[in-house]
């Protein structure tokens, strides 16, 4: 094999475990949540959200088209831009106790590998609630996020694949509700009606 | 021989041929073709046929032919010129239902996104917040040990 040739099948290769790197941290940052779908039967009130693929391209060509002049839609678009799947599973039930410990194990377990961080952890063993954020490490970007709110009434996975900017997320404007990030005219005629109010 | 003129109104009075005469006057005149065709040892010749009535009519009317003919092509380019235009009519409006579908569908998944990232943020906050919560008591007493 001539040095040539050497070259390119390295350069081949790397390419290769490059591309399977950057598929296997997306597959890696989904985590499975069919288990605990059994919990829509017990719950009052039941959130689930699967957005991915071409759906989300959909989503994100629609936000993308919003006027951009807004701070909280560029603030929105630059959150959704690198996100490549959105998956969210959240039960609430009218009694406490009605989704038990290894349904929250069954998350918690595919958040062991060492990729995966616990980067926030709330326990209040009098009311049962366990709050947990996890992060994805993908070199020194966030590849995913995974926040696991466990209290008495309440059981919420919220799962973000792809770059997640978090501080972002966090300081997204309070009542994002659909429909009201239309235009700015009409966010600003809302904002002097609260005022009002 | 004289002939009176009785004798000649007699001969030349107008005389019934009685029943079937065409056929018999027509079966001599074809058989005196084939005869005819024997003798010089040829296929007597085929009657000219008309077919139907309606060919006859235009084989002697030859103006009207044509009229008809361009009144049955006018029609028939009208006719195609119509369905063409109702084809495409058609496909536009399978078009517009189609943008219409994918246009809703985009507007779900935007009002998808929006709701799933409301409810990140909400989470974040909300799990964020319990922990400042859980931190300060210890710090207020870590400060007063201080």
């Amino acid at each position: 094999m001539n040095h040539g040739t050497r070259t390119l099948t390295r350069i081949l290769v790397s390419f290769v475990l490059c591309f399977s790197a950057l598929r296997g941290s997306a597959q890696d940052a989904k985590l499975q949540l069919a288990n605990l779908d059994k919990l829509s039967a017990k719950a009052a009130r039941v959130t689930d959200v699967t957005l991915d693929g071409s759906l989300l391209q959909f989503a994100v060509n629609m936000i993308q088209k919003i006027d951009s002049e807004d701070e909280d839609v560029a603030q929105l678009q630059s959150i959704i831009k690198n996100l490549k799947g959105i998956y969210i599973k959240s039960f609430e039930f009218d009694e406490a106790s009605q989704y038990s410990k290894a349904d929250v194990d069954g998350i918690r377990s595919q958040l062991t590998s060492p990729r995966w961080s616990k980067i926030v952890q709330s326990i209040e063993k009098r009311h049962n609630e366990y709050d947990e954020i996890y992060v994805l490490k993908n070199g020194d970007h966030v590849g995913g996020v995974v926040i696991l709110v466990a209290e008495a009434r309440e059981l919420t996975v919220v799962n973000l694949v792809g770059e997640v900017p978090m501080d972002k997320v966090a300081s997204l404007e309070r009542h994002l509700a659909p429909g009201e990030k239309q235009s700015g005219k009409n966010k600003q005629k809302k904002e002097s009606g609260h005022d009002q109010e | 021989m004289h002939f009176s003129e009785d004798d000649l109104r007699e001969a030349l009075k107008r005389k019934d041929p009685g029943e079937g005469f065409t056929q018999r006057t027509m079966a001599r005149v074809n058989q005196a073709r084939v005869n005819q065709a024997q003798a010089e040892g040829t296929a007597p010749p085929a009657t000219k046929k008309v077919n139907g009535k309606f060919l006859a009519w235009w084989t002697l009317r030859p103006a009207w032919t044509v009229v008809v003919a361009a009144v049955l092509l006018l029609a028939c380019g009208i006719g195609g010129y119509q369905y063409s235009e109702y084809r495409h009519a058609e496909e536009m409006r399978i078009a517009r239902a189609k943008q219409q579908q994918l246009q809703q569908e985009a507007e779900h998944a935007r009002d998808q996104a929006i709701m799933a990232l409301e409810i990140a943020r909400a989470k974040l906050n909300h799990v964020l917040q319990h922990a400042q919560l859980q931190a300060e008591p210890s710090d207020k007493v870590r400060r007063q040990r201080l």
